[in-house]
C-alpha cells in the first residue's frame, strides 16, 4: 500500500491547513425561480492544501520518495485525512461498519457528555469477553490515537482495541475521556479500533475517534465517510522544495480524492 | 436543521443578510419603463462567515453539507435577525471550504438561500 507519509511527529499535516469539498449539482432553473435539482453524488471531490514548515531531511526524503512512487498526479495513494476522524459512522454503531460481535447488544439515544442522546449504551450479557470494531484500510504500522468517551453507572473497565494492542481503562459514573495512541509493529493494510467488555460488563459510550496523529484532538463526527481516501492523488505534477537552511526545507502540497476516477 | 455553534448561536458578526426581487423592466423609445414581478415573492439569503471555530463545530459543518450534497438537500432555516423560520432552504454553492489556522482556530463561510416554493 502506497500511502501519505507521517511526520517524525506523528503528525500528517501542519497547522495551517485548508479542505474543500466540492459537490455537484444539476440544476434547471425555471423563468419564475422554481428549481429541479439533481445531485451527482459520485462527482464530489475533496481538496487538502498542505504547508510545511521546518521539515528534516528524514521527512523530506519521505515525502519525495512518495511524489516519485507515484509519479506525481498520476497514480493514487493512501490518505488519511489529518483534520478528521477515521472512523465512519462515529454516532451510529448500529450501521454496517461497526462489527459487533454476536450477543453483544446496543441500545442508541443514550444521554451525551455534549448533551445530546447520541450515545450508545453497550451491554456484554455473555461469559466471554465480546468487541464492538470498526476496521479501517490504512497502513496499521503508523501512529495511531484511539478515543472515545465512556461512562458505567458501576466501576468497571473497557478495553480499547488499537490493532493488535489492547489497553484496560478504569471508568466510572462520570464521563472519561480514554485514550489509547501509539505506533504497533505491524505491516498489515488494514487497522481496527473499538472497545472490548467484560463478561457481564454494561457501559455508554460516545465519540469514538481514531487519527493518525499521537494525541487525541477534539472529536469530529463522521457518518458514511470517515477521513481514509484511498484514492488521493497530488494535484499537480510538480513538487517544490524550499531550503530554507542546513536540514531545513519547507513545502506546499495540494492533494485530491476524486471518487470517479 | 441548520448546526448551531457551540454557543447557541447561527452566525457570527459581521452577518449578512440579503433580500433579493426578481423585477424585469421593458424601456420604451420614449424613456417610460413598464415593470413587472418574474418571480411572485421576496427570497432571503444569509451570508454566514465563522471564525474562531473548534474542530466539532467545523465537522459539524462538513457533516451537514455532506448530507445535504452541495446545493442539492433542503432544509428549514430561522432568520436569526427575527426568528422566522423559513422551511425550504438550501446551501447556494455546491463548495464547502475551511481553513484550520491552529487548534480551534478553524475559518469558514457558507451561503443560504430560500428556496422558491
Amino acid at each position: 500500500m502506497i500511502y501519505f507519509p507521517q511526520l517524525s511527529s506523528g503528525a500528517t499535516g501542519q497547522f495551517p491547513i485548508a479542505r474543500q469539498r466540492s459537490a455537484r449539482t444539476v440544476v434547471n432553473e425555471s423563468w419564475q425561480g422554481y428549481q429541479v435539482k439533481l445531485a451527482d453524488p459520485a462527482a464530489a471531490v475533496t481538496e487538502w492544501h498542505l504547508s510545511f514548515d521546518e521539515l528534516t531531511d528524514q521527512e523530506l526524503a519521505a515525502l519525495e520518495a512518495l511524489f516519485q512512487a507515484v509519479e506525481g498526479s498520476l497514480t493514487p495513494f493512501t490518505f488519511l485525512d489529518p483534520v478528521d476522524n477515521l472512523l465512519a459512522w462515529s454516532q451510529q454503531q448500529n450501521q454496517a461498519v461497526w462489527q459487533a460481535d454476536p450477543l453483544l447488544t446496543l441500545t442508541a439515544g443514550v444521554a451525551d457528555p455534549m448533551g445530546g442522546t447520541a450515545a450508545y449504551q453497550v451491554s456484554n450479557p455473555t461469559a466471554a469477553t465480546l468487541t464492538l470494531q470498526q476496521s479501517i484500510n490504512a497502513p496499521a504500522s503508523l501512529d495511531y490515537c484511539l478515543s472515545l468517551y465512556a461512562r458505567s453507572d458501576e466501576s468497571t473497565q473497557v478495553w480499547l482495541v488499537r490493532g493488535s494492542a489492547t489497553t484496560a481503562q478504569a471508568i466510572g459514573p462520570q464521563w472519561t475521556r480514554l485514550t489509547s495512541a501509539g505506533q504497533l509493529q505491524d505491516t498489515a493494510d488494514s487497522i481496527n479500533f473499538g472497545i472490548a467488555l467484560d463478561p457481564g460488563a454494561t457501559l455508554d459510550v460516545f465519540g469514538i475517534q481514531a487519527e493518525a496523529q499521537t494525541t487525541a484532538s477534539m472529536y469530529k463526527q463522521t457518518a458514511e465517510t470517515g477521513g481514509v481516501y484511498p484514492n488521493a492523488r497530488f494535484q499537480t505534477d510538480t513538487l517544490t522544495i524550499t531550503t530554507v537552511g542546513p536540514g531545513r526545507y519547507s513545502c506546499e502540497l495540494d492533494i485530491v480524492n476524486v471518487e470517479y476516477l | 436543521m441548520f448546526p448551531t455553534l457551540k454557543t447557541g448561536a447561527v452566525m457570527q458578526y459581521p452577518a449578512k443578510k440579503t433580500l433579493l426581487f426578481n423585477t424585469d423592466t421593458i424601456r420604451f423609445l420614449d424613456g417610460t419603463e413598464q415593470r413587472f414581478r418574474d418571480n411572485p415573492s421576496i427570497l432571503h439569503q444569509w451570508t454566514i462567515q465563522l471564525d474562531l471555530l473548534d474542530e466539532s463545530e467545523l465537522a459539524a459543518l462538513d457533516q451537514f453539507f455532506i448530507s445535504n450534497q452541495g446545493r442539492f438537500g433542503s432544509f428549514s432555516f430561522t432568520d436569526p435577525w427575527d426568528g422566522t423560520a423559513y422551511p425550504n432552504c438550501s446551501l447556494a454553492k455546491d463548495g464547502f471550504s475551511f481553513q484550520l489556522k491552529g487548534e480551534m482556530r478553524g475559518k469558514t463561510t457558507l451561503t443560504v438561500c430560500e428556496n422558491r416554493t
